[in-house]
């Protein structure tokens, strides 16, 4: 949600525009200053301030700056890129800061700190996924599997721990994915049991041959 | 009856593999008539050979019948092969399940001790996936050879009037030698397309001599060129082209991926984009082609390697919308490449990575068989050795993110995984099949312990060596041999003496591929391998070095093998010095590529990328190790665990097995040798278990009489009327006492027409 603006900026903000419509930048900029000082979190006020700056640098600083504080706006992300292509032309070294889920922070050649938009989807990165409510019923599961590779004996005893481990977490489960990720590791420890049977009766039958 | 039913289906195998070699890749027609024509004189001629050897004609025929009902049901299913490739299929599968049933048999019922028996049922898991994993491989040769209809295959792409989207090619480059970007850049901007830019990315090059050269030849080229340098950016070559979507021109819908060193040819864009006017769309794969093979057996062998996988396994894959995004010469939808999040920076195969969430959302993809530009292959085995290292472990990386996807219950977990059958069957089996190279090591370091144990006198069983199960596998391994070639020379049109080239550059690589896999089981983040550093100037030595453990195992199997059958010269002990220099030989060959790669000289050091942590081959290899270890200490107990006193009654369901010899045996005269006369008139039982039970009846449960033990020789005074399961009635030494020795636990020597039957 976008946070209301500063009543005490509103007018100052109006100014800069139309000062800027004018062409007169020199005073736009002064007037713009004074607004991104009273209200530092104001996207708009670093938007403004970003038309009326006097360098690429410092109009890409306000750029960044606003799209930081707000990465919906359309026009600051349109300008910011253009602003970092005309920037890239000139020196094409950026070093990584830090990233978000929104945006890159890097650090141009000329040491300017630079947000850059990220444009896609957030996925969240393999290793730093949340273990799912179903994993440890899995890792039962696969110790079942091992089992029933050492003569079976082992599966007879763990595949019914994971069946119930399986059915207990059923109760906790929230979503559907689970709760059907639940019934397979069920179906699955039904069936390892099943299998070890035989396989256990091959392996202890031969402790009394 | 199952081991006849085994030996049957593998003559029915052999016969329709065989045809198929021939005659397979000629017939370009389809004809339901001819397929049952044939299926039937497969069948017929199988039960013919059948008949005049082992056979019993009830079950001939019975077994037929289900052949034929079997072969219908394929001939039903894959309407788009011909019929050399519908029958061979139908039978492999046949003769693959009676093996698998039949070891299956063998592992429950042969009589080990408990420790034999966890081993044995192991053993018996690995050869069935392995078993598994050749079908699939089989499945594929047959699919791209015998395939006479194509229902995705599209030779060139019709133009769509006025259809020219912008495309934003980006060349990510790594410490890369300027005159190699160089000719890309130059190749780029002849491109015959009016409508895009270049964006180069360098990341984490840390020498500005070799970077800045860029951003000069991007000016001189244009301003739809533009350089990018990233330092110190995480996430490898992924991080930076996910970095390279966000300078992407606003207007740009394709990215297309370029890697450094190709050189592209200027129809490029022009012959692929029309691809896209289809919405669904998301995107087009092209061939990789090298242009720096010259001739020489490594790098035209390496040439054809590559080769291979576009050859058949992608228009294999595209035929069901299963193609990966290989990285290089191929373009992709930005929008869907931001719907889905970018590359995963995570995962060493990206590109492969990302095609699998692509297709996950019902997305299509299209193959278009024709290269379109050429690049650098790695110029040493080194080089090679590291880049399929590097693969493999990304294989492993996306079956170990994306296992669930592709599981049979995907669907239900995930409503919004639209992964048909086919595509979640591709990926699994594409991992999966990276795998085999570990089975292969592990078949390898059975056969060295066997042949060591054997060497020692100290019998370790997990599972009888019967006949049957020395000629069977070897039978599978010669077939898919000759099917590897097979398809080699009918895809890559090339020689005989090239296509065995070519699969031993495969094999070579193995032992890479090995470390890959354990190594992506047991690390969480990429590495990529490090070979041992050499303190030689010596070009030979260092090649040698970098294949040091290549070359360790190999004549350690060779070795064994020679050393398995100097000591004791029989048939089996001939098979296994076979088996062993054919593993042997796969890994030798790693050492021999390495030394013919140093004819290769580097025009320029194009390094292979090196992404996440260094691993050492030492180091990597100490989980190998380690299981060795561990396998040698099992093993060493079991030598030292009792074997069954007697022999357990339930190994009467174990499948008898059926000697080739046997019916010559029945009618064979006594040969006339120098030895004494008597010795051959009489027949001897000489028992060659452990010890074994002699009984009252010719049966397993039959009241125990006394027990023999290995090595005692018995007179054989009369046997049971079944030639394929035979029962001695011996003479008990010492005593007048006679008992029923199991034919299973004795060896048998004398002419068994002289032997009444009780």
């Amino acid at each position: 949600m976008q946070p209301k603006i500063k009543p005490e900026v509103t007018p100052l903000l109006e100014e800069v525009q139309r000062l800027v419509q004018r062409g007169e930048r020199e005073k736009a900029y002064q007037s713009s200053l004074r607004a991104t000082s009273l209200a530092p979190d104001e996207p708009l006020a670093w938007y403004l301030r970003a038309q009326a700056a006097p360098s690429t640098e410092e109009q890409l600083m306000c750029l960044s700056r606003a799209y930081s504080l707000d990465s919906t706006a359309a026009d600051t992300k349109k300008e910011l890129r253009t602003a970092i292509h005309g920037l890239l032309k000139q020196e094409p070294f950026l070093a990584y800061v830090h990233e978000t889920e929104e945006f890159y922070q890097v650090r141009s050649g000329r040491d300017l700190l630079i947000n850059i938009p990220k444009n896609r989807v957030f996925e969240r990165p393999y290793l730093r996924k949340a273990r799912g409510l179903a994993e440890p019923a899995f890792r039962w599961l696969t110790l079942s599997l091992l089992a029933l590779f050492l003569g079976g004996v082992g599966a007879v005893l763990l595949a019914p721990f994971t069946a119930f481990q399986a059915l207990r977490l059923q109760t906790v489960s929230g979503s559907r994915s689970d709760r059907i990720r639940l019934w397979i590791v069920f179906s699955l420890s039904v069936i390892i049991w099943l299998i070890s049977i035989p396989i256990s009766w091959l392996f202890l039958i031969r402790f009394y041959p | 009856m199952l081991v006849r039913a085994l030996y049957l289906s593998a003559i029915w195998f052999a016969l329709s593999l065989f045809a198929t070699l021939i005659l397979g890749a000629r017939l370009r027609r389809r004809d339901s008539g001819l397929s049952l024509l044939w299926l039937g004189a497969v069948i017929l001629i199988g039960n013919l050979v059948a008949t005049f050897t082992f056979g019993r004609f009830f079950e001939i025929f019975g077994l037929s019948f289900f052949a034929f009902v079997f072969g219908l049901f394929w001939i039903v299913r894959l309407k788009d092969w011909n019929v050399f490739g519908q029958v061979t299929w139908a039978m492999t599968l046949i003769t693959t399940g009676l093996f698998v049933f039949y070891t299956s048999l063998l592992t429950a019922f042969s009589p080990l001790n408990p420790l034999s028996f966890i081993f044995a049922l192991i053993f018996f898991a690995l050869e069935a996936i392995t078993l598994l994993m050749a079908l699939a491989h089989m499945h594929e040769s047959l699919d791209v050879v015998c395939r006479i209809r194509w229902h995705r295959l599209v030779e060139k792409l019709e133009p769509v009037p006025g259809y020219m989207p912008m495309v934003s090619l980006q060349v990510p480059a790594y410490n890369e030698p300027i005159e190699v970007v160089q000719k890309t850049l130059y190749s780029l901007a002849k491109l015959n397309y009016p409508n895009y830019e270049v964006l180069v990315v360098d990341n984490n090059t840390p020498l500005q001599e070799t970077w800045r050269p860029l951003e000069e030849i991007c000016r001189e080229l244009g301003p739809q060129f533009h350089c990018l340098h990233l330092d110190q950016w995480p996430g490898y070559k992924s991080g930076a082209l996910n970095f390279a979507v966000t300078q992407t021109d606003p207007n740009a819908e394709i990215i297309g991926i370029i890697d450094a060193d190709y050189e592209v040819d200027p129809d490029f864009l022009r012959e692929l984009v029309p691809a896209f006017a289809d919405p669904q769309v998301a995107f087009v794969q092209t061939p990789q082609d090298y242009s720096d093979h010259h001739g020489d057996i490594f790098s035209e062998s390496t040439y054809r390697g590559y080769k291979y996988f576009f050859e058949v396994s992608m228009p294999s894959r595209n035929e069901r919308n299963a193609i990966i995004f290989a990285g290089t010469m191929g373009l992709i939808r930005k929008s869907v490449l931001e719907e889905i999040g970018g590359w995963d920076e995570w995962c060493i195969t990206e590109d492969a990575e990302a095609s699998l969430r692509i297709l996950k959302r019902g997305y299509q993809s299209l193959y278009i068989n024709r290269a379109f530009g050429s690049g650098l292959m790695p110029f040493n085995f080194e080089g090679l050795k590291k880049q399929r290292f590097r693969w493999c472990f990304g294989g492993i990386q996306l079956l170990k993110k994306h296992w669930e996807a592709l599981m049979p219950w995907a669907h239900w977990v995930d409503p919004e995984n639209k992964l048909t059958q086919a595509q979640r069957y591709y990926y699994l089996v594409g991992g999966l099949g990276w795998f085999s190279d570990v089975f292969n090591l592990l078949f390898a370091f059975f056969l060295v312990l066997g042949a060591l144990f054997n060497l020692l006198s100290s019998p370790v069983q997990i599972r009888p060596l019967t006949d049957t199960i020395l000629i069977i596998p070897a039978v599978f391994l010669l077939l898919h041999i000759l099917r590897f070639l097979w398809v080699l020379r009918n895809r890559l049109k090339v020689s005989l003496g090239m296509a065995v080239a070519t699969m031993y550059n495969f094999f070579s690589l193995g032992w890479a591929v090995t470390l890959a896999c354990i190594q992506g089981l047991v690390q969480r983040e990429g590495v990529f391998l490090r070979t041992p550093k050499s303190q030689t100037s010596s070009k030979a030595w260092r090649a040698i070095q970098v294949t040091q453990w290549e070359t360790a195992i190999g004549l350690l199997c060779m070795l064994s093998g020679l050393l398995a059958f100097g000591s004791d010269q029989n048939w089996r002990t001939f098979s296994l010095c076979i088996l062993l220099f054919w593993q042997g030989s796969l890994y030798v060959a790693a050492p021999l590529y390495s030394l013919l790669s140093l004819n290769n000289q580097a025009p320029l050091e194009v390094p292979v990328m090196d992404q996440g942590r260094p691993v050492l081959e030492e180091l990597a290899a100490r989980w190998v190790v380690a299981i060795c270890m561990f396998l040698i200490a099992a093993f060493s107990l079991i030598a030292f665990l009792p074997a069954p006193t007697n022999l357990p009654d339930y190994v009467r369901f174990l499948p008898i097995d059926l000697s080739p010899q046997e019916p010559e045996l029945v009618n064979s005269e006594p040969e006339a040798t120098a030895t004494p006369a008597a010795s051959l008139t009489t027949p001897i039982a000489t028992v060659t278990v452990e010890s074994a039970n002699c009984r009252a009846r010719p049966r397993g449960g039959a009241e125990r009489i006394t027990i023999l033990y290995r090595g005692q020789e018995l007179e054989i005074v009369g046997r049971n009327d079944d030639v394929i399961n035979p029962w001695w009635y011996v003479k008990i030494p010492d005593t007048n006492d006679h008992c029923w020795l199991w034919g299973m636990t004795a060896t048998m020597t004398g002419s068994m027409e002289d032997i009444p039957i009780r």
